[in-house]
């Protein structure tokens, strides 16, 4: 995946991956990514969790809009199904996204 | 389905229930290390930007040519998944994940309903009309064509189509 990330970086349009091999991520250096420590085949989380994944989608934002280091992985700190997202204020979290409006 | 099909839905299947397994696996497989980090900075508002999927989960349409299973260093062609289709037009081909939850809900590793939500909240501006399918667990011989052919053929066509970001989801 981050093969192809890195492309589509090179030729101009910013990118930011979900990575759930931490391993891999590292050797491949795309420019940015989110780190979960999740099963295969869920990156965004459980069937039907909708709160779950909007969270993971509104923390892969952020970390676009926050990171400034090429190669930088934000290690996101959700344990896989013991935690709760219903609650979670996804506008705070993409406070770093309003710069420049 | 051959017997080899069979033994990598298996393995997949018992990687993704025991993740202490999983790490076995991912520590046998040599990833390509790369030199350098390509950089192009993010400076548009978010809420100004229309976001394309690129996914390696193996998703396409149905009515698409399935990603080649039996080739054992993978198949690093590409689908153009039509974002005008309504979702239930995909599904995956995959073998070297379980992905009988995703088979349910593509939303958790091709989250387009959920960018959907965001794009009517104003979150972002709103979705590409094209995503891309990819196939993970690219091996050997199939990494150049993947790096020389599909993953600049692909970034080609984002640039060409006005795409301000790329969301990466894996399988």
């Amino acid at each position: 995946m981050g093969l192809i990330q890195r492309e589509i970086e090179r030729i101009g349009v910013p990118t930011i991956g979900i990575s759930i091999v931490r391993d891999y991520t590292v050797k491949v250096k795309p420019p940015r990514t989110v780190f979960l420590h999740w099963p295969f085949g869920h990156p965004l989380g459980e069937l039907g969790n909708i709160p779950q994944q909007r969270v993971v989608l509104a923390e892969a934002f952020r970390a676009l809009c926050a990171i400034d280091t090429p190669g930088t992985i934000f290690d996101l700190p959700y344990r896989w199904r013991r935690e709760r997202y219903e609650d979670k204020d996804l506008r705070a979290m993409l406070s770093p996204c309003r710069r420049g409006l | 389905m051959s017997w080899n099909r069979v033994k990598n839905q298996l393995i997949a299947k018992i990687i993704t229930r025991y993740p202490a397994l999983a790490k076995r696996f991912v520590d046998a497989y040599t990833p390509w290390e790369s030199e350098g980090i390509p950089w192009t900075p993010f400076k548009k508002p978010l809420s100004e930007c229309t976001v394309a999927i690129v996914t390696t989960a193996g998703v396409h349409h149905r009515d698409q040519q399935p990603f080649n299973m039996i080739d054992k260093a993978g198949d690093p062609s590409y689908r153009v998944i039509d974002g005008t289709r309504p979702v239930s037009d995909l599904m995956i081909t995959h073998d070297y994940y379980d992905h009988h939850d995703a088979d349910k809900d593509i939303n958790i590793v091709f989250p387009f309903e959920r960018l959907r939500e965001f794009a009517a909240e104003g979150i972002i501006k709103g979705l590409a009309n094209r995503h891309y399918g990819f196939m993970g667990h690219i091996t050997g011989v199939h990494i150049p064509a993947l790096i020389n052919k599909t993953g600049p053929e692909v970034a080609q066509l984002i640039k060409r189509e006005g795409v301000d970001v790329v969301l990466l989801t894996p399988g």
